[in-house]
């Protein structure tokens, strides 16, 4: 499987999940979705699913609290005025939260399924505009330097005894200094790269050039059955709750 | 043909300046590779792993000949590290590697060999040297080689003066006795992944009125003890005593411990140096002796800052350098370590800061340092900490 085919396998899997399916639908997109994670990624499907469950349950804890303690009623029984239940509110929350566990997944299964490649292996291997490559190649260099500077004025923060590396009181009232050493640092270290490194090296036309090595094939292998399948399936996705008994 | 420029001088004479000079004008190659003196000047910050970044700069073209590989680091053990969080000595390596394996023409390196250790700083002259042919046109700044080497032309800077006169000993000259309470490090374990522990279950008391120096190669975990130490790392297991009390930075916050990070710009808490005082006084009001605002005016004037206002980013490099050791040298706290104190120093300021820390150890505070530069560790009465085998060990 390329990586191209992949990004469109999961571009089509997260489209038919915020295409908002009845349940017959989710259930389908469900089994079509372990499918593609269980022969693609094996064991390391699991790695996808622990990811988007850390992502996904707090927010659905919250959801839960919110619609089904205090709320008690979906949204759409209150935009009716008819009356509501908790029970709606739950399945409103369940669906919503699993329709993000969904497309949180999928993102994973798309990258995990790549995990023998470098991040600029993986860039250089999708068949996209060389401006767009570069872009993506940026911004992960940008989130990259946010971490590092969020380390940097960590350990400045720290060590000058304003915050502590535990949670604290300490660490909610002085919060904001955080966020503000964070932002001289980042764009101390961009400056200093583009001041200095980047013109004399010419670094960003080296980038290109690396991007623009290799070959990288549109379609090819697994992605031709995967494709169909997933299109096909979509199809019968979007229908299946509109086909009363058919399925 | 090759040619090596040698750049010497003292600080803010101008060094720098001259390095960018022959490199913007293309006088050494059309295209050259820079190591600057940290991370965000010595790797190309386009990359999230060590395979990736040795990717950007591996030539592409197979008739070109290659240069003499310089293949220090483990590479098949990095290549999915993310390159900014290996040590500042492991960056250089890296960049050197890098610059081996491309088509430039030239390398321009600005202090960047002080971070490496004995033998790699070795490994990495000899490549550079003359004789060897590895590396055709080399331009260098260096505050540890002489102003004069066989085969390199010196290019010699003059000193200005009247610009950022600096002597630590003035900070310390004023500060009176302060009995350092002894820190116990009692089975500390620690690892930044499952399975791979830097430290295992280290035993070993720092007295107080003694200056240590770490030693240990690069990446050996030095600055992640000093981490340890402030309360920036937390332990996997293991305690820590301050003067017989438990103290666990990591959980209640630092209150004992000044330190200076090897990258200067690691330590600011605001964008002037008003504004990281103010911050440090408020953060240590309850544990810091009182630092008054004439003794503030005495230490940044021994550091050659006229003004607590300006902007800290601003500073030549060399000048944040040294103003990273005002709140060590100040005395407000007991302890003080510094990382890699004399980086980018030239000689005179280098002999002036030991005088001023062994001084401070004589006044009872406790010093830690890490160095890789054995002529400032000599000035300095100390004992050696050295970190190898997961192991801190006194010899």
């Amino acid at each position: 499987m390329t990586p191209n085919g992949a990004f469109a396998v999961g571009f089509v899997l997260i489209a038919l999940a915020v295409s908002n399916p009845g349940p017959r639908g989710l259930a389908l997109l469900v089994v079509l979705t372990l499918a593609f994670a269980l022969i693609e990624l094996r064991g390391a499907a699991a790695i996808a699913l622990r990811r988007a469950a850390i992502v996904v349950l707090p927010l659905a804890a919250f959801m839960g609290l919110v619609w089904v303690g205090f709320v008690g009623e979906a949204p759409y029984q209150i935009a009716s005025a008819a009356g509501g239940t908790r029970h709606a509110a739950l399945a409103y929350v369940g669906g919503l939260c699993g329709r993000l566990f969904l497309i949180v997944a999928v993102a994973q299964l798309v990258v995990l399924r790549f995990r023998a490649l470098t991040p600029l292996q993986l860039i250089r291997a999708l068949a996209l505009p060389a401006s767009v490559k570069r872009v993506l190649v940026i911004t992960l260099s940008l989130i990259a330097t946010l971490r590092h500077a969020i380390d940097r004025a960590h350990i400045a923060l720290i060590a000058a005894g304003t915050l502590t590396r535990a949670a604290s009181l300490r660490n909610v009232v002085h919060g904001w200094r955080l966020v503000q050493a964070v932002w001289l640092s980042a764009v101390t270290i961009v400056l200093g790269r583009m001041r200095d490194k980047w013109p004399v090296e010419n670094t960003v036309a080296r980038l290109d050039r690396t991007l623009a090595g290799g070959e990288a094939r549109l379609f090819a292998g697994a992605d031709r059955i995967w494709l169909p399948i997933v299109l096909g399936a979509g199809i019968v996705i979007l229908l299946a709750d509109r086909i009363g008994g058919a399925f | 043909m090759a040619r090596r420029e040698l750049i010497s001088g003292p600080n803010f004479s101008g060094r720098s300046g001259a390095l960018m000079a022959l490199l913007r004008d293309g006088a050494l190659a059309p295209e050259s590779f820079y190591i600057g003196p940290y991370s965000e000047a010595a790797l190309s910050g386009l990359t999230s792993t060590v395979a990736d970044e040795i990717d950007i700069y591996r030539a592409r073209d197979r008739e070109r000949p290659a240069k003499a590989a310089f293949a220090v680091l483990d590479i098949a053990a990095l290549g999915r590290r993310e390159p900014q969080t290996l040590s500042g000595g492991e960056q250089v390596l890296l960049a050197l590697h890098c610059f081996s394996l491309s088509d430039y023409g030239a390398l321009a390196i600005d202090t960047a060999l002080e971070q490496l250790d004995r033998a790699n700083r070795a490994a990495a002259l000899d490549w550079l040297d003359p004789r060897q042919g590895s590396v055709e046109t080399v331009a260098l700044i260096d505050n540890r080689l002489p102003p004069a080497l066989p085969g390199w032309h010196a290019i010699e800077r003059a000193a200005d003066a009247a610009a950022f006169a600096c002597d630590p000993r003035q900070m310390v000259a004023a500060l009176g006795r302060h009995d350092a309470p002894a820190i116990e490090i009692r089975g500390l374990s620690f690892g930044y992944r499952r399975g791979a522990d830097i430290f295992r279950s280290v035993d070993l008391t720092l007295e107080g009125g003694t200056a240590y120096r770490l030693a240990g190669p690069n990446g050996a975990g030095k600055t992640t003890l000093l981490k340890l130490l402030v309360g920036v790392l937390a332990p996997n297991a293991g305690d820590l005593l301050l003067g017989g009390e438990r103290y666990r930075p990591w959980r209640s916050g630092n209150r004992a411990i000044a330190l200076a990070t090897q990258n200067p710009d690691h330590q600011w808490c605001g964008a002037t140096l008003r504004d990281d005082l103010a911050r440090r006084r408020a953060a240590f009001a309850r544990h810091a002796s009182a630092l008054s605002d004439a003794r503030i005016a005495t230490l940044t004037a021994a550091l050659g800052v006229a003004s607590l206002d300006a902007h800290l980013y601003e500073l030549p490099l060399a000048a944040r350098k040294r103003l990273s050791w005002y709140w060590p040298l100040a005395g407000a706290l007991p302890w003080v370590m510094l990382d890699e104190p004399s980086l980018g120093q030239d000689m005179a300021t280098r002999d002036r800061l030991a005088a001023a820390v062994g001084e401070l150890t004589a006044l009872g505070y406790g010093v830690l340092f890490v160095t890789h530069d054995d002529d400032f560790a000599d000035r300095i009465p100390h004992r050696v900490l050295a970190i190898g085998g997961m192991q801190v060990k006194a010899m």
